[in-house]
């Protein structure tokens, strides 16, 4: 749960200091987000996947699940929108 | 640049660093994700109005989580019948909700492969977010297309559908995330054990 204090501590001092905090952060919000991914990638770069069929079988599941999530969040979400 | 395309080059640019280099970068991406959810915590303290976000939110915060539990699982038994997959199995890889570093050791103290496969599983859904999520919310509502990402909304997708769906999916996109991050553990465990 180490997520939240970073997330508090920006909550916080954003809130204290939201007179001040004019520039957009979104520039630097993109910046970051390119290195995360960058680094996320590395990880899943260092997974070494010896049979092909484990790699489908992942890719299906992670279709699937995706595929069903959106249709149920569709159908019972799309109601209260 | 569309900020797609700067989103996949960076990463298949790591995927490629990962794959034929042995180039170590410590916690760089741990960090990296701190820093991002501290701006986008500075983005909702500055921001005005966020009282009202959550009143407005209501009952999606909690059926959009529940829709991702179903949809996941009925995803998952698709799958496993798909692949001729064991169901159980099969159930138990899709309630990771993309927390593949949960699922892959919580299974593989049942079977490595289903180990393996609940972590790849996972990991790909993950990417899949990352990837389509800026696709999908051409289609589909973007605060809806937040169940993509399964339990990740509240870390490290958290980033890409903020800059994609807009700051004003943060708190769903979070309060998802926990939602399914609380879920998760038990009911692997409570699927393995079955």
């Amino acid at each position: 749960m180490n997520i939240f204090i970073p997330l508090i501590v920006g909550v916080v001092t954003g809130y204290i200091f939201r007179e001040k905090l004019k520039y957009n952060l979104d520039k630097p919000m993109s910046a970051t987000l390119l290195f995360l991914i960058f680094f996320m990638g590395v990880e899943a770069g260092r997974v070494e996947i010896k049979a092909m069929s484990l790699f489908v079988t992942s890719i299906i599941f992670a279709f699937f699940t995706i595929l069903g999530s959106l249709l149920f969040s569709l159908l019972l979400g799309g109601k209260l929108r | 640049m569309n900020f797609l395309y700067l989103v996949l080059i960076s990463l298949f640019a790591g995927l490629l660093v990962g794959k034929y280099t042995s180039y170590e970068f410590g916690d760089l991406a741990l960090l990296m994700l701190y820093l991002l959810i501290f701006i986008i915590g500075l983005e909702i303290g500055k921001s005005r109005g966020v009282k009202r976000e959550i009143k407005k939110l209501g009952k999606i915060a909690l059926i959009l989580p529940l829709a991702t539990i179903i949809g996941s699982l009925l995803g998952g038994a698709f799958a496993s019948f798909l692949l001729r997959f064991p169901l159980k199995w099969g159930i138990a890889v899709s309630a990771g909700f993309g927390w593949y570093s949960l699922t892959g050791p919580l299974l593989a103290a049942f079977s490595p492969i289903y180990g393996v496969i609940g972590f790849l599983a996972n990991l790909t859904r993950e990417i899949f977010t990352i990837i389509f999520y800026p696709l999908v919310i051409k289609r589909v509502p973007k605060e809806l297309a937040v169940s993509m990402g399964g339990a990740t909304t509240m870390d490290s997708t958290l980033p890409v559908l903020v800059k994609f769906g807009g700051k004003e999916i943060t708190i769903i996109a979070f309060i998802h995330g926990f939602i399914l991050t609380a879920i998760a553990p038990f009911l692997i465990s409570l699927i393995a054990q079955l």
